[in-house]
């Protein structure tokens, strides 16, 4: 579908790596509206019952005499129905024409959990096949995973576990019981690697390497943009010759930030310049390249003073600033994984996002230019012997 | 209407979203070994990860068995993981940002807690004979 990242401005969303797509965000409303009309018709129904309607009696008995894990799986299922409807309007052709099966085939079954017996086995399938094929849609580029999308999935796994552990029975031959206590755990694993394939194996605009999400900008730059990013570059590297030597940095103030030996780049932080606004005289960080003779100066970290603060972008495209997010970091030391896209970290770690950063390499940076995000792979190489 | 039998319980119910606490941590210890290839420190976090994974089936295993230490590993487990995601709110880095983070840091450990706290309710099914809310240290 290749919704647009868009996103809701400003605390606490800002813009994420999986953030809410614009078309998705009424299904947010759809779901909190659910659960409103839940709770007001069963507390009608329970009132309807003591004025002694007989039909509001048998329902609200049935309803009662449901075992709390299945009314909770229900409810689940009548959350994932309204939600698939509420996206209906934003998805056209036939993921549409799904979506409305979809979501009235749960809306069906999360009812047909007061009024039949029959209804777990189609429930699972239903589940395992939603699941799957929002993963098929992920992966092959079709729809963009965001956070709607990601919490109906968490909601649809947490409703899958609810139903497989009604009437689960306890026992049984080996092969069951291996399968009856993998499962689940399988479910959200393949779940979590398929959105985590989709979301990195199709980055739209705002979404470059992994974890970095781009400041929105023109497509074009326009002549004065292309002037003064080339002034930014020429003051950067007359403000730099000082730092060339990393003793000369040291000395300024600079502190070289914690980082594993594996990576081929070190960076020299300066926190006396943190109030610093993209002033080519105080770079927040001087980037140095671990060569075979030595550190070797290529380029400078401007840094913005919060997260989701972007910089002034005096080049238009040229000058991107960049923000890091869903990081796992570890206070035990720079150590750094992704976050899954259910914003989990390994223990001893926590998520995090940096505010925005723009790179000026001061070396000749091969097709990825002055200001890219990353040193070009190649130049890396040449100057590192890593990549 | 046909009538379901109510087999389950808070226990129950708080058994499962543990279950999906732990394999959200299984997952996330598994994402972090490619990372320790080049990273040594991640080798034990990832483990770390893992092993805390597999102790959290166990403790909804047994939580479902009703045994008395895995609710109270569990309500500890829980708090001090609501107190951590409190904690990272409060910070600048951006920790908690949009519905999933929410559902997953917030939702599903102040739901368990609250299942967990409803010990007056109905009791999970007898899974084995006789140690339904045994308690080891006690029994000792």
């Amino acid at each position: 579908m290749g919704a647009p990242y868009v996103g809701l401005i400003g605390w606490p969303y800002g813009r994420c790596m999986y953030d809410i797509a614009t078309d998705h965000a009424p299904a947010i409303g759809a779901a909190i509206l659910l659960l409103l009309f839940l709770w007001v018709f069963f507390g009608g129904l329970r009132l309807v019952a003591r004025r002694g309607a007989s039909w509001a009696t048998r329902a609200v008995d049935a309803f009662d005499r449901t075992s709390a894990l299945t009314k909770l799986a229900a409810v689940l299922m009548l959350l994932s129905g309204t939600i698939h409807l509420a996206l209906v309007p934003g998805h056209e052709g036939i993921t549409g024409i799904l979506f409305v099966i979809d979501g009235l085939g749960f809306i069906g079954l999360g009812l047909a959990v007061f009024i039949t017996n029959w209804w777990r086995r189609p429930a699972i399938v239903w589940l395992t096949t939603t699941i799957a094929a929002y993963l098929v849609w992920v992966v092959a580029g079709w729809e963009t995973p965001d956070q709607v999308g990601i919490a109906c999935k968490l909601i649809e796994l947490v409703a899958l576990g609810m139903v497989l552990r009604v009437n689960g029975g306890i026992g049984g031959a080996w092969p069951r019981r291996l399968w009856r206590a993998t499962a689940f755990p399988l479910a959200v694993s393949v779940t979590t690697l398929g959105i985590w394939i989709g979301g990195l194996a199709h980055p739209d605009a705002l979404h470059a390497h992994a974890g970095a999400l781009l400041q929105p900008v023109g497509a074009v730059a326009k002549p004065e943009q292309r002037a003064a990013a080339a002034r930014l570059l020429a003051d950067t590297k007359t403000s730099l010759t000082r730092y060339q030597d990393p003793a000369a940095a040291i000395a300024a103030g600079y502190k070289a930030r914690p980082v594993s030996n594996a990576d081929p780049l070190l960076h020299f932080q300066n926190q006396a310049n943190a109030h610093a606004i993209l002033d080519p005289n105080r770079p927040q960080a001087l980037v140095y390249a671990r060569t075979a003779t030595g550190l070797r100066l290529v380029g400078a970290m401007y840094q913005m003073p919060a997260v989701g603060q972007w910089g002034p972008d005096p080049g238009g495209p040229l000058t991107q600033w960049h923000q890091h997010e869903g990081i796992c970091f570890s206070p035990l030391g720079i150590e750094f994984s992704f976050e899954t896209p259910f914003w989990t970290c390994p223990v001893g770690s926590t998520s995090i996002t940096t505010p925005p950063m723009l790179h000026v390499w001061i070396i000749d940076n091969g097709k990825n230019g002055p200001f890219a995000a990353d040193l070009d792979k190649t130049v890396q190489h040449e100057l590192t012997g890593r990549s | 209407m046909k009538q379901t039998p109510s087999t389950s319980s808070a226990f129950e119910i708080a058994g499962v979203l543990v279950v999906v606490q732990a394999s959200l941590s299984l997952v996330a210890g598994l994402s972090a070994l490619p990372f320790a290839i080049v990273e040594p420190g991640f080798r034990v976090l990832g483990v770390a990860t893992i092993a805390t994974a597999i102790g959290m089936y166990w403790l909804a295993r047994n939580l479902r068995r009703g045994r008395r230490w895995a609710w109270r590993w569990l309500v500890t487990v829980e708090v001090v993981s609501l107190a951590m995601t409190c904690l990272l709110a409060l910070l600048p880095i951006g920790a908690l940002r949009g519905p999933v983070p929410l559902l997953v840091n917030v939702a599903i450990p102040l739901s368990v807690l609250v299942l967990l706290a409803s010990r007056s309710g109905d009791r999970p099914i007898p899974a084995g004979p006789a140690h339904r809310w045994s308690d080891p240290g006690r029994a000792a």
